[in-house]
């Protein structure tokens, strides 16, 4: 009897997870469950079709149907798992037209995702206010666009810059409300955050920091949001305030969850239950320099989790190391990125913590089309270990993020990457490369 | 050749259903993949074949391509004895991509039971039907 694998959500988790799992046990019997009636498809770049980057949300659907076909995947969609057994190893099936059906499994994936955070604001239930998770989301509100001049964001994380700048291109004015004292805190400090947000206001978008949205005023239909005593104007409310993880399932059949609310793995991203795996944002695991439970909610850590599932639920081995939350993101014309942790998270876990900072452009000064870049580095003051990074910078975001991305996982010193042999030309960067100089800057703290 | 939607067809060869042509040449069965099936697969990295002399089975599978996305096993359209296997493929797998009915060929075996065997195979016409209906199911 071939094994049979059960895999719960079928977008970046539960879609690698498959794939992991067909190569590496070629006769399984795979069945990929998606709650959405639509095959996987790229959740981050929502936004980029509201800004009119990409032209359709058919772009962001990774595979055609072949691609299920040829691997073998049976493809269940606008089907919901609403029980699952762990001791009888079955899990109850709700399709599109309401049928229920029990399967069996050898074992089981739980890829069940996120949903956003809805928070306890009055008249968010109002026509006209929005999240920004799927699809559906993005149609509804890519219709409410065509007759909107104004829009309020609730949240500054990365979705909610995002689908601000797609509003700008679409010369919809844009106002963002953060609550707590900079923007997007989950990856910057503040004094990095005040960076992004100079460069944002200076795009025209205007940024409201260190205060709650209190009400969204309107009679049926949204009209504006109330902050600060101050009436904003806004056809369209986006309620970006972060994405909490989908565990009802997982709880329902008495596996246990986190201290983060995400479900809890080990490194093989095994559950408490048997046979049965987590990936993807509704998995608990650990962050790298801290060593506690960590919930990344990042496509990148969803990949790898579904990948280490795939291939255990298969019967082969595979291990997650964890995540340092690597993440970047273009806004408008520059780009930002962050690894590791912040020093406003270092101080929340202990960390004793050094910065070294630097500011400094991506090619030769002298050269055409040089851009600012600026660097922040954290070291840990007793292993003089890196720990973290942060950079913004008009161009070349990625690669330095992944260089320090994996410094850190080397647990290099800040002494080694202060003599890291980087490369130079003046078109392409200066002579001195500016993550070499911030290790500098943090020796001279030393 | 002739191209069903953006795929190539090729007249003179025989077809599977597993997505791999067959050529007879003498009495023996040269086999590779098809356009569709490496356009299916996007870039092939790595490729599993037989070895000299062994016995492959029809609807058997005798080897394995890999992308980075994906996964096929080569289910044997003949069953016989392997005489040559491409080399070339296995050191650089993208040649799948690049000319799949020529110099991306995998095997090429002495059949044992050819006659009776072709006869499940596809004819240049039923294969370029065949993929009319593969472009309709999208």
């Amino acid at each position: 009897m071939p094994r049979k694998i059960v895999i719960v959500g079928a977008n970046a988790a539960g879609a690698e997870a498959a794939v992991a799992a067909r190569k590496t046990d070629r006769e399984a019997e795979i069945i990929l469950v998606n709650k959405e009636d639509t095959r996987t498809y790229s959740r981050c770049g929502l936004p980029f079709v509201l800004g009119g980057q990409i032209p359709s949300f058919e772009n962001l659907i990774v595979y055609p149907p072949s691609f299920y076909r040829m691997m073998k995947f049976d493809l269940r969609l606008g089907t919901t798992a609403v029980d699952l057994n762990t001791e009888a190893k079955t899990v109850e099936l709700v399709d599109k037209e309401g049928k229920t059906e029990t399967i069996e499994y050898d074992s089981l994936i739980l890829a069940t995702g996120s949903h956003p955070f809805k928070p306890p604001i009055d008249g968010i239930d109002k026509e006209g206010v929005f999240s920004l998770h799927t699809i559906k989301d993005g149609e509804a509100i890519l219709k409410a666009m065509k007759k909107a001049k104004s829009a309020v964001i609730i949240g500054s994380g990365l979705i909610g810059l995002e689908t601000a700048i797609a509003f700008l291109d679409q010369g919809i004015k844009a106002t963002v409300i953060e609550m707590l004292p900079s923007i997007l805190p989950r990856l910057l400090d503040r004094d990095m955050a005040r960076e992004v947000q100079l460069r944002l206001e200076r795009k025209g978008l205007r940024i409201i920091v260190g205060k709650a949205a209190e009400a969204i005023v309107g009679n049926e239909r949204a009209t504006g949001v109330l902050v600060g005593g101050e009436e904003i104007e806004a056809d369209i409310v986006v309620v970006a305030a972060g994405v909490r993880p989908n565990t009802e399932l997982a709880q329902k059949a008495g596996i246990e969850i986190g201290e983060t609310r995400g479900i809890k793995t080990n490194i093989r991203m095994e559950t408490s239950a048997k046979d049965v795996y987590a990936a993807g944002d509704c998995a608990e695991t650990t962050h790298i320099i801290t060593r506690r439970p960590a919930l990344p909610l990042l496509g990148t850590a969803a990949v790898r989790e579904g990948k280490v599932a795939g291939v255990n639920a298969a019967g082969g081995y595979a291990v997650f190391p964890g995540s340092l939350f690597s993440t970047v993101s273009q806004l408008s014309d520059f780009e930002i990125g962050a690894t590791g942790i912040t020093e406003f998270w270092a101080s929340r876990f202990g960390l004793d913590v050094i910065v070294g900072k630097i500011s400094g452009h991506t090619r030769a000064t002298y050269y055409p089309g040089a851009k600012t870049i600026k660097v922040k580095l954290l070291v840990e003051r007793e292993t003089k270990r890196i720990v973290g990074g942060q950079i913004v910078g008009g161009e070349d975001v990625t690669q330095r993020i992944n260089a320090l991305s994996l410094a850190i996982q080397m647990n290099m010193t800040v002494y080694e990457l202060a003599k890291a042999d980087t490369c130079y030309a003046p078109s392409v960067c200066e002579t001195w490369e500016p993550i070499v100089l911030a290790a500098e800057m943090a020796i001279k703290r030393l | 050749m002739v191209k069903v939607d953006d795929y190539e067809v090729l007249e003179g060869l025989y077809y599977s259903k597993d997505y791999l042509w067959i050529k007879v040449e003498d009495g023996k069965a040269r086999i590779g993949i098809t356009d569709y099936a490496q356009k299916q697969l996007r870039e092939v990295v790595f490729a599993e074949l037989p070895s000299v002399d062994d016995e492959i089975v029809k609807g058997e599978p005798f080897g394995t391509l890999e992308s980075v996305k994906a996964v096929s096993d080569l289910v044997a359209p003949l069953s016989g004895k392997v005489e040559e296997v491409n080399e070339e493929v296995m050191d650089s797998p993208e040649i799948l991509n690049e000319d799949p009915y020529g110099n991306g060929w995998l095997i090429l075996i002495s059949p044992t039971n050819l006659d009776e065997e072709l006869n499940d195979l596809m004819d240049f016409e039923a294969a370029v039907e065949w993929h009319k209906e593969l472009i309709k199911e999208g």
